[in-house]
């Protein structure tokens, strides 16, 4: 493993305790962790095309940050409305 | 090792350093707000891996949308911050500014 593939399974295994808020705390809570969330997997997938030395794959990453900004966005619209 | 090398590792373990720090940051603070606090961190940290990659690759179009992503990321990143702190006010309060019962000085409009 080189280490921009190690680095990918440190930024993989943060996206664990992101799940864990979502699931055990309060909705609000739950946005606060899918948007870091969407910007560990980004961040992810952008070091893992890095590591494997696969440029287009660079691509994704490039694509999920702003669809990760509109869920969240989404999300918010949401929370806004519960009461 | 080269100092390009260097360069990548340090920058690389930051950037990584930085989202971990983060991710901790959310897990372990109280309230909502609090965990927001831990949302900008993340932006650096995508600055500091774009930072390795340029150091890497130098010019290339891994770099350039490294960058790209880094720039999306800072932007975007305390613009949702600042609307999950309003819609969390909002669906707790009813309003997003400040309420008399926080025991917060509210000057009347």
């Amino acid at each position: 493993m080189n280490e921009w593939e190690i680095a990918t399974v440190v930024l993989m295994t943060a996206l664990i305790p992101c799940g864990w808020v979502c699931l055990r705390r309060s909705f609000a809570e739950g946005v606060v962790a899918v948007q870091l969330a969407g910007t560990i997997g980004a961040l992810a997938l952008l070091v893992l095309a890095e590591g494997e030395g696969r440029e287009p794959f660079g691509d994704l990453a490039v694509v999920a940050a702003p669809l990760s900004f509109a869920g969240v966005l989404m999300f918010l619209r949401f929370l806004e409305r519960m009461r | 090792m080269s100092l390009q090398d260097a360069a990548v590792y340090l920058l690389l373990g930051a950037g990584v350093a930085c989202e971990v720090i983060a991710c901790l940051g959310v897990v372990v603070m109280r309230n909502v707000y609090d965990r927001l606090h831990y949302v900008g961190p993340a932006a650096l940290g995508a600055v500091l891996i774009a930072a390795a990659v340029w150091a890497r690759e130098g010019p290339s179009g891994i770099a350039l949308k490294a960058t790209v992503l880094a720039a999306f990321l800072v932007v975007a990143s305390p613009a949702l911050a600042h609307g999950t702190a309003r819609a969390a006010r909002l669906s707790r309060f009813g309003d997003w500014r400040p309420q008399r019962e926080e025991g917060i000085e509210v000057e009347d409009s």
